[in-house]
């Protein structure tokens, strides 16, 4: 009896390690490999040899494997028109050589992980995924500081650019010191940690990760921050409000070069001799000072909450009646220069709202004193008055047709 | 195929060659004479005596538990050897060193699991032994001292593993000594953080700062960790399993009467048989589950919840009750003290090297299974060994972010708000509330009954004891239930006035009844109170024996323990029935009970 326990469970012992033995060896790279090779002419064969390959790049603290997969990356005369035997597009491996950049830098995902889904970072605990298709766009930015220079390279990183600041997203975010600090600092929304955004992750589908956290907001901010009604609270805990974020109506392509832009905005630091830097941007000239305060208008985010040319109707929860952010048409008529002034350098604190028992709201009218420069202002000022004169000329079409543009402007 | 007689030829002529003789000194043949020889002949098995009482080593009596302990220990030393090997203690390469076992070194991943899955597995069988040799009463005379030893061993297996948990670099690992070393800038007088802080305590040399090397959990740390990890501990825990090995032979096993048999083949082929069935189980649990391994560590991004290590777990979990101090300092140091004194002061010689004997308690209409022989001994370990497991499932499958109650099956979520609202009780009944808990030990010496006896009459000393008890109750009920009322403003509203199940029932009494609302409160201040003296009295005659037997030292000391684990009890009860956070606060010595 103990001699028949002894050997099964000699046997047992043996063959499980002889299975873990045999599972450790035959690995996903190891069949890819063997795949390879097999489609090769016996006198190419020699150029590929076996086993984990790895670029090892100090500099970037990457250590690589992704070539012992991507046996051909950049050997073109060998490649394959399947994964992951297919050589890298376009001449970025000539401009960017793998031994001096490594893969993830660019693609993300996690170089040291020998397994196809943890190397393409779909695992958990590794928080970054690969960048696929046009998201590569976004790792360009963290070397070139000039993105107007490889625009033919990264037309989703230019378009995003430009776009956050059209939609006037710097009026509550800041990016590296310029902006509104109404909300989150984005400067490095792009490599934020997924323990920070768990509780948006509970609002929207599989897969949970930074890429489609940042879509999902992009496309409709509420669903992910729908706030907490007071009727779900225990008794005496304050109201938690919705996410202040407007619905921007983006569309696909939009959303995309925002979401590309976004996560180009990370906290990476390549050693300099990397670092193409920015140019500094040529102070721009402008021909009346009503360009000129146009131009502030958009720099500085105001139509975030103003809307474009400001027609107002964002939705704010702090905005008096109907809660949407007033319109700047007609300020000509109710304020003076220095009232404007006066508005714009202190903002507004919230004092009373239409619905006086909901608590004190997120977001107001913030101070821009020291962030808008006296000149600006002047010029700002100027436009807005302009807004009135436009409301004159254009009273010949009758108030009907601006309330309709302002109604598409909102939507 | 080869000829038998000339394998048998070639063996006989091996066996004659001065290099086996000079290795091997006695014959394999199984006669009674090498049976002995096999023990005493071999350096690792002469640990052994060569012949053992055949109750001794049935597999029902001790499963084995020691040696599996000590077999998963030598696994672990072969496991972490191979380990140290990939493992540099580094910040900014531990991580990647792991990640590189998991996916670059062959069997590297399958090793790391081996080693961790053997630690926790090590953890539950040093602690299941320990209960066997409670509940068999093999820590009685003459074996005292090694049960101290052993409950050493089970302290050093517990730091054993907590100083590796943190060597994977991980948000695991270092959030999870985090919550260590918090509790030990807790301690109270040495911890920068806790109660009666010696006034040239600071961040730099508190207690915090010896266990992590440094004000923040980094390379010092990780180094440290690492030293006591490989190095320290399991040297000084070696040295102590060597006594405890020594000593069970010299001490004698607790079972050593009956027929004996010899130890080979009858014990060593069941140790065998054990380590083995271990190695499989180990082997599947290693093939099968991956040890975890989270985003490499960041002191910026705190994990919500961050939990200890799973055998640390229960002390976490009393840090809803308790303030760190206590949870993680005092209540730890108490149950290892009172772990060790337990054999010098349980002197019922009963229930040696036997399992206790089950008879039935009928409680009314139900029975329920009662050990019959060492009735208290056995319910109170029980009872304490239990609660630490239970504290343990829940802070391990229970709490959610923010430390929230969620069954095992309900999801987690970052948006739930809930919570209870808490009151300290007035130091002044939190007083009389602990004074009277901990008079209810007070014995009734025979002296003392004698006396009063003599002087008062026969029924008086039973009279007088069930007056002191019911007061004692009384005054219990009241501390708790006339501060929630006085302090609450019952009519105020629910919405502003306290939440707890206990007070939101009192405030419907009151709100629905009116003037007999209050009456109602007032029958259950007396009704709890019966209750309590109630169990005060029934527990009288059990608490005076116990001292006729004890003597006054044991009996305070065993006492003391029982109460202070009751009073866990009691506390958790009063946090969650009555939301009482503090029932004794001195916030200029940070001193809350």
């Amino acid at each position: 009896m103990k001699r028949l326990l002894f050997f099964i469970l000699t046997a047992a012992c043996s063959v499980i390690f002889v299975y873990a033995l045999w599972r450790d060896t035959d690995r996903d790279w190891t069949r890819y490999q063997h795949q390879f090779v097999k489609t090769l002419e016996p006198a190419n064969r020699k150029l590929v040899s076996g086993g984990i390959k790895q670029v090892i790049v100090d500099d970037l603290k990457r250590v690589d494997r992704c070539t012992t997969c991507h046996v051909a990356i950049d050997k073109p005369q060998l490649a394959l028109g399947e994964e992951p035997f297919k050589a890298h597009p376009g001449k970025y491996l000539q401009w960017h050589p793998v031994e001096k950049f490594a893969c993830t830098v660019c693609h993300g995902g996690q170089g040291i992980a020998t397994e196809t889904l943890a190397a393409h970072g779909d695992v958990k605990h590794w928080e970054e995924p690969l960048l696929r298709g046009q998201l590569v766009q976004s790792s360009c930015a963290s070397c070139h500081g000039d993105v107007q220079a490889i625009q033919e390279h990264v037309p989703l990183l230019v378009r995003g650019k430009q776009l956050f600041q059209e939609k006037g997203c710097y009026g509550c975010h800041v990016i590296k010191d310029f902006g509104g600090q109404l909300s989150v600092e984005l400067t490095q929304v792009g490599s934020k940690p997924y323990q920070l955004i768990h509780a948006d992750f509970e609002m929207m589908p599989h897969p949970h990760d930074r890429i489609h956290w940042i879509e999902a907001k992009l496309r409709a901010p509420r669903l992910l921050n729908p706030g907490v009604r007071q009727d779900q609270l225990p008794p005496g805990e304050e109201e938690v409000f919705p996410t202040a974020m407007p619905h921007f109506g983006l569309a696909d392509d939009e959303v995309k070069a925002l979401q590309v832009y976004l996560l180009s905005l990370r906290d990476f630091d390549p050693p300099t001799s990397y670092v193409t830097p920015a140019k500094p941007e040529p102070a721009p000239v402008y021909a009346t000072a009503v360009d000129r305060g146009r131009a502030v208008f958009q720099r500085f985010g105001c139509v975030g909450c103003h809307n474009v040319d400001g027609v107002g109707g964002r939705h704010n929860w702090n905005a008096g009646l109907g809660e949407e952010v007033p319109s700047l048409m007609y300020v000509k008529m109710y304020y003076s220069e220095d009232e404007l002034r006066t508005l714009i350098h202190n903002g507004r604190q919230p004092a009373y709202r239409g619905r006086v028992h909901r608590p004190v709201p997120p977001v107001f009218m913030p101070a821009w004193k020291d962030k808008i420069n006296e000149e600006d202002v002047d010029a700002l000022i100027a436009y807005l008055y302009s807004l009135y004169d436009k409301v004159l000329q254009s009273s010949t079409d009758g108030p009907a047709a601006v309330a309709a543009s302002a109604d598409v402007a909102v939507q | 195929m080869a000829n038998p007689s000339l394998i048998a030829n070639v063996k006989q002529q091996v066996k004659k060659t001065k290099v086996w003789k000079s290795i091997f000194r006695h014959d394999f043949s199984d006669t009674p004479r090498t049976r002995l020889q096999r023990i005493f002949g071999n350096v690792f098995l002469h640990l052994h005596p060569v012949r053992i009482a055949k109750d001794a080593i049935r597999i029902t009596y001790t499963w084995g538990l020691g040696g599996i302990s000590f077999y998963l220990f030598l696994l672990l030393i072969v496991t972490g050897i191979l380990l140290m090997f990939y493992y540099r203690p580094f910040s900014a390469v531990a991580y990647q060193d792991i990640k590189d076992l998991t996916y670059a070194v062959t069997l590297g991943g399958f090793l790391r699991n081996m080693h961790r899955w053997a630690a926790h597995l090590m953890v539950i069988a040093v602690i299941l032994h320990m209960i066997r040799v409670f509940l068999t009463g093999a820590y009685k005379p003459p074996r005292e001292y090694n049960w101290v030893v052993g409950v050493l061993l089970l302290v050093m297996t517990l730091f054993l593993s907590y100083t590796g948990y943190l060597l994977p670099w991980d948000q695991l690992a270092l959030w999870a000594v985090t919550v260590g070393a918090q509790m030990a800038a807790n301690s109270p007088m040495l911890g920068n953080e806790g109660p009666f802080k010696l006034p040239f305590i600071t961040t730099a040399n508190d207690a915090r700062f010896v266990m992590v090397g440094g004000t923040t959990i980094n390379d010092a740390t990780l180094i440290r960790f690492y030293v006591l990890h490989c190095m320290a501990v399991p040297f000084l825990l070696t040295l102590f399993l060597v006594v405890h090995f020594w000593r069970v032979r010299k001490d004698s096993f607790s079972v050593n009467t009956g027929p004996k048999v010899d130890v080979w083949p009858n014990l060593v082929s069941r140790e065998l048989l054990a380590a083995l069935l271990i190695t499989v189980v180990l082997l599947v649990w290693s093939l099968a589950l991956n040890a975890p391994l989270e985003g490499v560590a960041n002191l910026n991004v705190t994990p919500n919840p961050s939990k200890a290590p799973w055998y640390f777990l229960g002390l976490q979990e009393l840090l809803v009750y308790f303030d760190p101090w206590i949870a993680g300092v005092l209540l730890p140091t108490f149950i290892v003290i009172g772990l060790m004194a337990i054999p010098y002061i349980d002197i019922n010689p009963k229930g040696l090297g036997v399992w206790p004997k089950m008879g039935k308690l009928k409680v009314g209409p139900i029975s329920i299974p009662w050990p019959t022989e060492r009735p208290f001994a056995v319910s109170v370990f029980m009872l304490g060994a239990t609660m630490w497991f239970v504290l343990i499932f829940i802070g391990s499958f229970c709490r959610g972010p923010n430390w929230e109650w969620y069954w095992p099956w309900e999801v987690w979520s970052h948006r739930r708000i809930s919570k209870m609202t808490l009151l300290n009780l007035p130091n002044i009944y939190g007083l009389a509330l602990m004074g009277a808990y901990f008079a209810q030990a007070l014995p009734f010496p025979k002296a003392a009954k004698d006396m009063l006896r003599a002087k008062a009459g026969e029924k008086a000393p039973a009279f007088l004891s069930a007056a002191f008890h019911m007061g004692l109750g009384f005054v219990i009920s009241a501390a708790i239930f006339v501060p929630l009322v006085t302090e609450q403003k019952l009519f105020e509203g629910l919405g502003r006035s306290h939440n707890s199940p206990a007070v939101q029932a009192m405030y419907g009494w009151v709100h629905t009844m009116g003037p007999m609302g209050y009456g109602l409160i007032g029958a259950l201040v007396l009704v709890s109170g019966l209750l309590l003296g109630w169990v005060g009295v029934q527990f009288a005659k059990f608490k005076d024996s116990l001292y006729e037997e004890l003597g006054p030292i044991k009996y305070v000391i065993a006492v003391a323990l029982l109460l202070l684990m009751m009073g866990v009890l009691g506390k958790i009860v009063l946090r969650l029935l009555f939301g009482v956070k503090y029932v004794f606060t001195l916030p200029m010595f940070n001193f809350n009970i």
